[in-house]
């Protein structure tokens, strides 16, 4: 019973609902690039690979799917293999090892696809650029189709970017 | 002269000419030999099972065979119904012996020396600990072995046709000792060949004292020794002197069907007998104990009190799912089958239960259906048991091993016994399209109409039976994963170890018999309809069942008299093809045109997939074993071996699972330490002297005379 007075006594602690964020092309706010709903308007799925990262990103993107920022509620969901997946979300700079490994992923990911790099390391290889381990960006190693600026990127700034997925 | 005395001379004369010739023959031909023999005996014994069936009746009495009593055979639709199992049984193993038993093949090395009685999973970290050695098959193939299998086979056939006390003992320990020395085949192998002999020849003795016990104290009290005076004096007997016997019967033929708790010589014997003596003896021996309990208890005992049978439903219902979840659980393929015939057997034993309750209120509608669906369901165990230890031997003669977690790509390598197996596992799943489904599906007709029948069931029905569709539904569900995990595991997927990737499929003889195997769990899938009439027969037979004939007649779809109830099973297969075919073209119609791309199996990241990555048996039964673990309590063992410069890094990890049978481990020991003191004792009476033996003997004798004397 403790469980569900908890549950009762905390309520809701999501942050309200934004409003819908503009279509392509019309918008690139706050240096967000948002991508054209397309094909996969509505509902994503969505694989992480920690392609390098130092680790930032992953508690944004944590922090983002918890239950303050909840983006589940637009239609964005954490998948457990490529083969579920809709979309990749990349974080870090690609290093050595990871190169092949993410290439893979790609591969593996059905059509149609979109590849999302979070953070400056992914766009740019950020501070880690010309570091020994690293391969490049992983625009360098896979096609990629949003970029979500940040060193980390804030949660609202990867929910904004992927709304741009769902279109909702 | 009729039909059943050809088919029965047939038996005789072909039992003793192969035997003989068995025993004479050159090394080169005795596989051929012993095989057409044994086959030709279970031609015989269908023959006369199919005449019995059809309503013949025969007779044979015999003055001067035994000492001090007359030889009686008599065959009516109950022994026509196992001649014809019995029968078709020894035909397919007669005719795969001669595969199995000829020069070339991996089986019968000396490779699995794990403790008898357990299944044990080594999971070393590094290299497979020992990869097989292939080794000829003599033992199977000796001698003694090919000269007793017809033998075996006639002494099955005639049991069910002795008339009298006596003729039935005789032959059932001519069965006995026929399928010991069957067994202890390969006994210079391995160590846990003997020892399983040890176990069989132990139960199978006592269990043979109990029924002697019993018939004895019937035949007494009846004023004869033969059926037709016992089943006439039978209601003169109190009813205690009654049940006496019909529980030492019950627990006699119940050793030899291997319910629970005295199923423990099943997975010992029936894993380390040769394949074919294997198959004789799951799918057609134990069968016989079925018999036995129906034949002393509705036959000779006229159905008797309703608390009988169930104390036979609760039996029924502990072995049924004991059985199926030490199968669940099983790595040892033909141990898994060995504990699958304990299942089925208790599934048999659920039906006779019930019957027999429903025969003592005297709702005969009821208690013919779950008879006929008892003894169907002994016919189609019989069909599709004898294919999966045929499978399970041709698995074994290609790549020694008998290890599911060690098998594994046989697909590719025996497609005819792979797509045969799978047959007989599909009718062991009890899945519609399989044969099992049929018996399983009026087992639970049956329990299920006792509590919405038109009168209010008594209380004990009303508690019984629920229970009684519980458990077997309970089985049914494990069944399913059993034979999933047998099939799945073992045969599709990668091979995992270099045994199994060097399988090779059988020779023709074994396919030919797994193939009319296969070809008798199709019929009897598809139509059942065909045992209807037959069935009715039995049913006659039987005094506290007669004239409740459960099966109307029809062409396609098996319809229930008395109760509202039927199926199809052939139509049932037409729509499960209907629907996958249909389901198929959708696919193919909504995905032409779309673009295509192959890619490489996702393996997390991974490049390099081997078969250490597939599924077990032991880690596909891994959730049953947690689920269950309060019943089976597998015992684990995880060593963690470091380097020797730190104890951090680890050289290896060894995990050992065992699951161990409880029941055998609670309940033997005391048992056999009882009746090791009770020998230790005995030695002091017995010094070897034999003026003493001839006192005792005198002294004995002395006492029954004025016994005798003060009594008559």
């Amino acid at each position: 019973m403790s469980v569900l007075g908890k549950i009762i006594r905390t309520g809701r602690v999501a942050e309200p609902a934004l409003p819908v964020p503009p279509v392509a092309g019309a918008a690139g706010a706050a240096g967000v690039r948002p991508a054209a709903p397309g094909p996969l308007a509505g509902s994503v799925q969505l694989r992480h690979i920690d392609a390098g990262s130092c680790n930032g990103c992953e508690l944004e993107i944590g922090s983002a799917f918890g239950p303050v920022y909840d983006a589940e509620r637009y239609g964005l969901r954490l998948v457990a293999s490529p083969r579920h997946a809709d979309a990749l979300l990349v974080t870090g700079p690609v290093t050595r090892n990871m190169a092949d490994p993410l290439r893979a992923v790609f591969d593996a990911t059905p059509n149609p696809k979109r590849v999302v790099a979070v953070g400056d390391c992914a766009m740019n290889c950020g501070v880690f650029a010309g570091g020994h381990g690293v391969e490049g960006a992983v625009g360098d190693i896979v096609p990629v189709d949003v970029e979500i600026p940040g060193c980390p990127p804030t949660p609202e700034a990867l929910i904004a970017a992927l709304r741009g997925l769902t279109g909702r | 002269m009729n039909l059943i005395s050809v088919g029965l001379a047939v038996v005789a004369a072909a039992a003793l000419v192969g035997a003989t010739a068995g025993a004479l023959a050159q090394a080169r031909t005795r596989p051929l030999v012993a095989g057409a023999a044994t086959a030709v005996v279970g031609l015989g014994g269908v023959l006369a099972g199919v005449a019995a069936l059809g309503g013949q009746t025969w007779s044979l009495t015999i003055a001067n065979l035994l000492p001090l009593a007359e030889t009686t055979f008599a065959v009516d639709a109950l022994s026509g119904a196992f001649l014809v199992l019995i029968g078709a049984v020894a035909i397919t193993a007669g005719i795969y012996s001669v595969g199995y038993t000829s020069p070339g093949g991996a089986h019968a090395t000396d490779e699995d020396d794990a403790a008898p009685g357990h299944d044990e999973v080594v999971a070393h970290d590094g290299v497979d600990a020992h990869d097989d050695v292939p080794g000829p098959a003599k033992a199977a193939a000796s001698r003694t072995a090919q000269a007793v299998l017809p033998l075996f086979a006639a002494a099955m056939l005639l049991v069910p046709a002795a008339a009298s006390v006596s003729t039935l003992l005789v032959l059932w320990e001519l069965m006995a000792l026929t399928s010991l020395v069957l067994v202890l085949a390969e006994h210079r192998l391995r160590r846990s060949v003997r020892d399983a002999g040890l176990w069989y020849a132990g139960m199978t003795h006592a269990g043979l004292v109990a029924i002697m016990l019993g018939l004895v104290v019937l035949a007494a009290g009846a004023g004869g020794e033969s059926f037709a005076a016992m089943r006439a004096g039978s209601a003169g007997l109190s009813p205690a002197t009654a049940s006496c016997v019909f529980l030492l019967v019950f627990l006699g033929f119940g050793s030899k069907a291997g319910m629970v708790p005295l199923h423990v010589w099943l997975p010992r014997a029936h894993p380390e007998a040769p394949s074919h003596v294997s198959a004789l003896m799951s799918a057609a021996m134990v069968t016989l104990g079925v018999y036995g309990i129906i034949r002393v208890g509705f036959d000779l005992l006229g159905g008797g009190d309703g608390w009988w049978w169930l104390v036979v439903l609760a039996v029924g219902a502990v072995s049924a799912l004991y059985g199926v979840l030490q199968a669940s659980v099983a790595a040892d393929l033909k141990r898994l089958l060995a504990y699958s015939t304990t299942e089925n057997v208790g599934l048999m034993l659920i039906g006779i239960g019930a019957a027999g309750v429903f025969a003592a209120e005297g709702n005969r509608v009821l208690a013919g259906l779950l008879l006929a669906a008892a003894v169907l369901h002994a016919v189609n165990h019989a069909a599709f048991k004898a294919l999966l230890f045929f499978g399970a031997g041709s698995v074994l003669r290609s790549t020694g091993l008998r290890d599911l977690d060690r098998l594994g790509g046989l697909v590719s390598r025996m497609p005819v016994t792979t797509a045969l197996f799978a047959v007989g596992a599909l009718g062991a799943a009890g899945l519609p399209a399989g044969n099992g489904f049929v018996s399983e599906w009026l087992l639970l007709q049956g329990l299920i109409h006792s509590v919405t029948g038109a009168t209010a069931p008594s209380v004990v029905v009303a508690l019984s039976m629920p229970l009684a569709v519980a458990v077997v539904a309970l089985t049914a569900g494990l069944g399913v994963a059993t034979f999933v995990k047998a099939f799945g595991v073992g045969f599709l997927a990668r091979p995992r170890s270099v045994a199994a990737t060097g399988a090779t499929e059988s020779p023709l003889s074994m396919r030919v018999g797994m193939g009319l195997a296969a070809a008798a769990c199709t019929v009897l899938a598809l139509a059942p309809a065909v045992a209807g009439a037959p069935l009715g027969r039995l049913l006659d037979v039987l005094p506290s069942v007669r004239g409740g004939a459960p099966l109307a007649r029809s062409d396609v779809s098996l319809r229930l008299a008395g109760i509202a109830g039927s199926m199809s099973p052939l139509l049932i297969v037409v729509g499960l093809l209907v629907a996958a075919l249909g389901a198929a073209a959708l696919v193919r119609r909504v995905t032409r045109g779309a673009p295509r791309r192959a890619t490489p199996v996702w393996g997390g990241g991974s490049t390099r997939l081997s078969p250490r990555m597939e599924y077990t048996a032991t880690s596909f039964a891994e959730p049953l074993t947690r689920v269950f673990d309060d019943v089976l309590r597998p015992e684990k063992d995880i060593d963690v071996t470091p380097f020797a410069e730190s104890e951090f890094l680890i050289a290896s990890i060894s995990y050992r699972q065992r699951v161990p049978d409880r029941v055998e481990a609670r309940l033997y020991p005391p048992l056999l330490a009882a009746v090791g003191r009770w020998g230790q004792w005995s030695r002091g009476i017995a010094n070897g002297s034999v003026h003493r033996y001839l006192a005792y003997g005198f002294i004995g004798l002395l006492v029954v005379l004025v016994v005798v004397g003060i009594t008559s």
